[in-house]
């Protein structure tokens, strides 16, 4: 069992607030993916959770239990580091074996649990080595041996790929996605590669400034974006903004073109910021005409940058369209596809 | 050619060195060794190839006691020195304004030169006018002022605490610098999996901090083995040569009693004593040597 849940954690350095009041709820063997820019306090809260740090106020939880005040050892939580943060003069065997062995756990579980480890993330032939005599992905796998043979309730990963190459990256990414399905374990994740949370997470947090923006599923989160910051943030490439006015049902552009509907329940000559990701514009049948600026065929699909009354707006699509360079494109928004978000506070408006 | 007339000129360039090495470390080695092979009487080179020497000063009824505190000053003020400076080094490793200035402030007693040190304590210790003794007394811990160089019982502790005050900081210093660069991920990661501050102490400061630490050991140890100011001035090696060290007696016999038969075989017990300790330092380091100083 290992469900996490917090409750307004507050954190403060000296006088400055850098987590505003965060609630979360983590329900046991759930993955989950702490995303954010830089310094929006991912690290923070991992941390805090960790014992780590000492939280202003707020209360954490794991199994109904308050842990606020509890030591990290006595959290039953493992953490991996960014930079594997192994111990150097310590060979791989006795890397995974050290918290084991604080514990005073007998010498042949000890080496069972570190055999059944080496043997989960192939590092069985590596046993002997010491970290230096290892590759970046291999003392990433030690680093996680660590944390697995304690078999606590709850792992916590700080950006582990990060020093990785794009490559090793990738593999690393279906490894760990293996392993939490494999093991069952609770998982909270921290990266700001908001991929690696589309691809890796059964439940994504959306943070920014010390807040959560959103909390939801990948596709829950891609398909109905709480505000203009995860609408933003999440996607690759991101969503286009353009700014519009309902008209009659319709989003209507600043120079009078018609982008597309309205999503349901905007009063009559609102404004709004309308969203639209870029696979949503459908090419060819529309009543919008925009001229190209950029082609960048990639292969499997075409970006077109057009313009749309003033904004470059970015198009992908898969078909084969032979625009060039100063063509005019026809396009239309695919329906339930626009967003729209007000200008003044980011919240989303209307049902869709 | 131009190979060969290189190897040259670099033999040429380094020519300087090798001569001021050869002049004036070999040569009076080379010396000291010969002369302690060698019986002197009254000033005059009495036959080569004797062990005279040896024998006279292993029949001397002073050297045991040499030996003995030779062994506190040595081994005992190293350990001490190392000791304190760890702990001293942990201490000054934490961040906060106090050990900030303490920092900038703890190198005080090393920029003192030895006889200004030496005289100081020799003063402070002193059993009629010193104030260590006089503020004891007044605060009615003994009964009257204790002689504290004058007791050939305390003398050569005394002795080894005015060392550890003057040689300590440094190794407190470099010690902090070490324990200061261990990464804190691995302390926290020390931490989440189950160590005390005596574990992270222990299983991830000190391997972090060993090679700082070997060295330090070493440097002190010769240090301490070198260091004649000190002992010389505060007591001379007395009282009745209760705080005699090798130093003080080597210098005594060559140059007050110009035994420089004695002096010269005592010299060579220590230089090979010296050579051991820099080879042992040398075998222990040895793969971090190769290893470019890390691990
Ligand atoms: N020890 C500290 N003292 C003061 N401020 C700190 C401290 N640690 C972090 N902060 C501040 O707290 C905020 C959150 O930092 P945090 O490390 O949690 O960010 P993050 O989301 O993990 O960013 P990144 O993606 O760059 O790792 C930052 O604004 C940072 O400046
Ligand atoms: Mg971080």
């Amino acid at each position: 069992m290992g469900s996490v849940t917090l409750r307004n954690i507050r954190k403060s350095y000296g006088p400055v607030e850098v987590l505003h009041g965060i609630d979360l709820d983590v329900a046991d063997g759930e993955f989950v993916v702490l995303v954010g820019p830089s310094g929006c306090g991912k690290s923070t809260l991992l941390r805090s959770l960790a014992g780590l740090e000492t939280i202003s106020a707020g209360d954490i939880s794991i199994d109904d239990k308050v842990i606020n005040g509890l030591e990290p050892k006595n959290r039953d939580i493992a953490m991996v580091f960014q930079n594997y943060a192994l111990y150097p003069h310590m060979k791989v065997r006795e890397n995974m074996a050290f918290s084991l062995k604080l514990n005073k756990v007998p010498k042949d579980e000890i080496e069972s649990k570190v055999a059944k480890a080496a043997e989960i993330l192939s590092l069985t032939a590596m046993l002997d080595r010491y970290p230096k005599q290892l590759s970046g992905g291999q003392r990433q796998r030690v680093a996680m041996g660590r944390a697995i043979v304690r078999d606590p309730k709850v792992f916590l990963f700080d950006e582990p790929l990060s020093n990785l190459d794009a490559k090793l990256r990738v593999q690393m990414r279906s490894e760990i996605k293996e392993l939490h399905q494999r093991l069952g374990t609770t998982i909270v994740y921290v990266t700001h590669d908001q991929i690696e949370a589309m691809t890796m997470a059964d439940k994504i947090v959306v943070m920014k400034d010390g807040h959560v923006e959103q909390i939801g599923a990948p596709l829950d989160l891609y398909d109905t974006p709480a505000n203009l910051f995860v609408a933003g943030f999440i996607g690759s490439p991101s969503m286009n903004f353009m700014s519009c006015t309902a008209q009659g049902g319709k989003a209507v552009l600043s120079n009078g073109q018609v982008l597309g509907a309205a999503p349901a329940g905007l009063g009559e000559g609102q404004a709004f910021t309308a969203g639209v990701r870029p696979e949503h514009f459908v090419i060819g049948s529309g009543a919008l005409d925009a001229p190209v600026t950029l082609v960048e065929p990639t292969g499997a699909e075409i970006q077109f940058t057009v313009d749309i009354a003033g904004d470059h707006v970015l198009i992908t699509t898969r078909d084969r369209v032979t625009a060039r360079l100063g063509d005019t494109l026809n396009l239309s928004v695919e329906p339930g596809k626009l967003h729209a978000f007000d200008p003044e506070t980011g919240a989303r408006l209307g049902g869709v | 050619m131009n190979r060969r007339s290189d190897t040259w000129l670099a033999y040429f360039m380094i020519l300087p060195v090798v001569a001021a090495v050869l002049a004036f470390v070999i040569g009076p080695t080379w010396d000291v060794g010969t002369l302690s092979l060698t019986s002197v009487v009254m000033g005059q080179e009495r036959g080569f190839g004797t062990l005279s020497n040896f024998r006279a000063l292993f029949a001397d009824p002073v050297f045991p006691t040499v030996v003995k505190n030779t062994a506190i000053w040595i081994l005992g003020g190293t350990i001490l020195c190392v000791m304190t400076g760890l702990a001293v080094g942990m201490f000054l490793a934490i961040d906060s304004k106090m050990t900030m200035g303490l920092r900038a402030i703890i190198l005080l007693p090393w920029v003192l030169p030895d006889v200004v040190t030496a005289m100081a304590w020799k003063w402070m210790l002193h059993g009629q006018v010193g104030v260590i003794g006089d503020y004891i007394s007044r605060m009615g811990l003994t009964d009257g002022a204790i002689s504290f160089l004058g007791n050939p019982d305390l003398v050569m502790w005394m002795l080894v605490i005015v060392l550890i005050w003057r040689k300590m900081p440094l190794v407190a210093l470099i010690l902090c610098a070490a324990i200061r660069s261990v990464p804190s991920e691995q302390l926290e990661a020390a931490r989440m999996d189950g160590a005390n501050g005596w574990h992270r102490f222990r299983f991830v400061v000190v391997p972090n901090i060993a090679f700082s630490l070997t060295a330090v050991t070493v440097i002190s140890m010769i240090w301490i083995t070198a260091e004649f100011t000190l002992p010389w001035v505060m007591t001379g090696g007395g009282p009745a040569n209760s705080s005699q060290i090798m130093s003080t007696y080597i210098y005594q016999q060559s140059f007050q009693f110009f035994n420089w038969g004695v002096g010269s075989a005592m010299s060579v017990v220590n230089l090979v004593f010296l050579m051991t300790v820099v080879g042992l330092y040398l075998y222990i380091n040895r793969r971090s040597w190769a290893a470019g100083g890390n691990s």
